[in-house]
């Protein structure tokens, strides 16, 4: 091993133990539970909200020409009867142009709860959350109005269901993989660069920082720290990867083989909300989104450390740091945009900008098949993430080391000047 | 090998405006314990900083064994002046993980840690966390750290600071053995008693230049003797004596230039005063030093007052 990757190594490993033998590392690990539990909490309080604004959104009916009447007066008819009024119904002509029903819950300008196509036999119902109230509401209209038709009795319509939260369809299953993916690199990424800043910040108050310059190149430091942190985020996603999996095994094993596609098919769902892939195939994406996760860690752990060098106080490390967390949401932002219209210049744009890169490439990861296009990110982001630590250790020398001084370019002149003058004479 | 471990040339640095060390050389000689010394904001500390390459200087070069101090950082040993050792880590570890820093086997930094911690007398406190220790055992920790891997250069800025008696002796016994090992030693002070003592050579450095360099006699003979004079028989002493002569209580202190010890002495015989008393002795270095420190101050002092009147007539 060459001195400088040993050297590299040894902080690695000092910082490693520094956080992973303290009891607060517990705390930081089981920090995903807290999570859960508050997004629990909010996501009560927003379905509250949610079901109380019912109303204010549709559902949506494809039908041919002349199904339409029927279907209103089926509206009519079961609306009043309903315990909670349903959401507005808006019938469509369909025709060789009706747009696609993920399309229409998409739309702009209303909330779409659930959309219904085709035969009222068959129907095909794509629900915004899964076993809804709407979707359900959309399938007793086509019964009713099959019943309303038929001189005997007639057997239920058979709803095809298809949820989009739960990946009902691939296409919107897949973009749900990539935006959970941006989600989670782009969370995990930021709470463990920040925490690279207040080591560094910790060694410049004790004093450490000048012994580790004089020893070894600060390259060593800044990629030593990083790695060291690193190796604190692997454990944490080995943790929680055990964890999921061992919770898995025991599900399965408790659970009858033949059950679980039984209950789907009883519930007339389709097997695609459990089967859904991302496009590049499971083991694929997930090597690859580790892969942008320890990338993007490098590049924004590296950018921290640059410019948190900077800070002599924690308080300015979090003037420093404001600025940049800021930046980060930003690329969040501009990666999940990214996530949800794949193809399009703006995702382009995600995937080559070099701050969001491995955001937006983990998305398209769940989107797109294509694998080679990885490399080539995986190369332009090691690349940016080299120049970012070699520039953040110039700032550190220049700022730091040399006492808080300007830019060394700035300086030029002024000792050329001074020379002539100057002349260190020994007494005698 | 080259007969100096160090050779900086004309360093110089400025921190804004300000010309914190200006057109500094320094030759330190390989094996020998070399000081370097001035007054508080002389430059010393940035001098060394220079020299190890952890700052880059505005102008001149810094050699260490011949090559560029960050490749050869593995043969250096330092000990800054902040002293900074992790509070959580045990001693052993904190001087283990500065080994392994410049290459040394953890387990082997361990081991050594253990020795020279037991030979300083520091045994009882080897597996105890910085935090705990008092600030004068966390700085001998910092520096067994910074010799634990036998370097070729050990390199202390004001390594006796905050140290009591007892450990500055043991610093000193230790300096002398890393010599006696074959390393070259260069420190920073500015006590004069421990520079006297240890150092081979020394350079003195006051307002960011180099004032003086060669050894402590060398220093000690920029001033002239210093001769205490107590004759037997009151009477004219004065007359054999030098002008400038000054009598305190039935002593006379006045100084010489060296070629004039035996006129004087001839003199004192001839004229029967007799001697109860009689030192000539060269002055300490302390007195070397605050004469050089004291003449580039007057200097500076003469150019402000020059400055201000020029400044004023226009």
């Amino acid at each position: 091993m060459s001195p400088f990757a040993k050297t590299m190594f040894v902080i690695a490993r000092r910082d490693f133990l520094s956080i992973v033998a303290t009891p607060t590392f517990l705390l930081f690990l089981l920090a995903p539970l807290f999570m859960i539990a508050m997004g629990a909490l909010g996501g009560a309080g927003a379905t509250q909200l949610a079901d109380s604004a019912r109303g204010a959104g549709r559902l949506v009916a494809v039908v041919d020409a002349a199904d339409v009447e029927a279907l209103r007066s089926a509206d009519t008819r079961l609306r009043k009867a309903m315990g909670r009024e349903p959401a507005t119904l808006e019938i469509r002509v369909a025709g060789p142009d009706a747009a696609d029903p993920v399309a229409i819950t998409r739309e702009k300008g209303s909330d779409t709860y659930a959309v219904m196509t085709g035969a009222f036999a068959n129907p095909r119902i794509v629900e915004r959350d899964a076993d809804s109230n709407s979707g359900r509401y959309l399938a007793l209209l086509a019964s009713d109005v099959l019943r309303d038709r038929a001189a005997g009795a007639v057997p239920p319509a058979r709803a095809h269901f298809e949820s989009l939260a739960n990946g009902g369809t691939s296409i919107a299953a897949q973009q749900s993989m990539g935006f959970g993916a941006v989600f989670i690199i782009f969370l995990l990424t930021l709470l463990l660069a920040g925490q690279a800043v207040g080591m560094l910040a910790e060694e410049k108050g004790n004093k450490v920082i000048e012994i580790l310059a004089a020893a070894v190149p600060l390259e060593s430091v800044f990629i030593g720290k990083l790695l060291g942190l690193l190796g604190v985020a692997i454990l944490f996603i080995a943790f929680w990867a055990a964890m999921a999996a061992g919770g898995g095994l025991v599900f399965a094993s408790q659970m009858d083989p033949a059950a679980a596609p039984a209950a789907l098919a009883a519930a007339g769902k389709p097997a695609i909300a459990l089967t859904a892939a991302p496009a590049s195939g499971w083991p694929f994406f997930i090597t690859i989104s580790l892969c942008y996760f320890i990338l993007s860690f490098l590049l924004l752990g590296a950018v921290f450390l640059g410019v948190g060098a900077q800070a002599g106080t924690v308080r300015e490390i979090q003037m420093l740091s404001l600025p940049i967390t800021i930046f980060q949401v930003g690329m969040f932002s501009l990666s999940t945009a990214a996530a949800s219209a794949p193809g399009t210049g703006l995702a382009t744009f995600a995937q080559i900008f070099p701050f969001s890169s491995p955001l937006a490439m983990a998305a398209r990861a769940a989107s797109d098949d294509a694998k080679a296009v990885h490399l080539l990110a995986l190369g332009w982001q090691a690349i940016w993430v080299a120049l970012v630590i070699w520039l953040s250790v110039r700032l550190f020398r220049a700022g730091v080391l040399s006492g808080g001084g300007s830019w060394k370019f700035w300086r030029r002149a002024r000792p050329a000047a001074a020379a002539a003058a100057a002349g260190a004479a020994d007494i005698t | 090998m080259s007969d100096y471990s160090v050779e900086a040339n004309g360093l110089t640095k400025y921190f804004g405006d300000f010309k914190a060390v200006d057109h500094v050389s320094l030759a330190v000689p390989t094996g020998s314990i070399y000081g370097v010394l001035g007054p508080n904001g002389a430059g010393k500390t940035t001098s060394l900083r220079m020299t190890l390459g952890i700052i880059d200087p505005d102008e001149g070069t810094s050699r260490v064994f011949g090559e560029r101090p960050q490749s050869v950082r593995h043969r250096i040993g330092y000990l800054p002046e902040e002293r900074g050792l992790y509070p959580g880590m045990k001693a052993r570890d904190a001087i283990a993980f500065m080994g392994a820093l410049r290459g040394l086997d953890w387990s082997e930094g361990r081991r050594r840690a253990a020795g020279f911690m037991t030979e300083l007398g520091l045994e009882r406190v080897i597996d105890e966390k910085i935090r705990k220790m008092s600030k004068g055992m966390a700085q001998m920790v910092q520096l067994i750290g910074s010799i634990v891997h036998a370097p070729d250069l050990i390199i202390l800025d004001e390594p006796f600071s905050g140290l009591d008696p007892v450990n500055q002796e043991r610093l000193e016994m230790l300096v002398k053995r890393e010599r006696t090992r074959g390393a070259t030693i260069l420190f920073s002070t500015h006590v004069m008693a421990h520079a006297e003592r240890l150092c081979d050579r020394i350079a003195i450095i006051a307002r960011s230049q180099r004032r003086f360099e060669g050894t402590v006699d060398e220093a000690r003979a920029l001033l002239p003797m210093q001769v205490r004079y107590t004759p037997r028989t009151g009477g004219d002493v004065a007359v054999i004596l030098p002008p400038g002569a000054e009598q305190r209580g039935d002593a006379w202190h006045f100084s010489i230039e060296d070629k004039a010890v035996e006129p004087l002495l001839s003199r004192i015989t001839a004229s029967g005063h007799g001697v109860t008393g009689l030192s000539i002795a060269r002055p300490a270095l302390h007195d070397a030093f605050v004469h050089i420190v004291r003449q580039v101050d007057a200097g500076f002092a003469a150019d402000a007052r020059s400055d201000a009147i020029e400044e004023a007539a226009a």
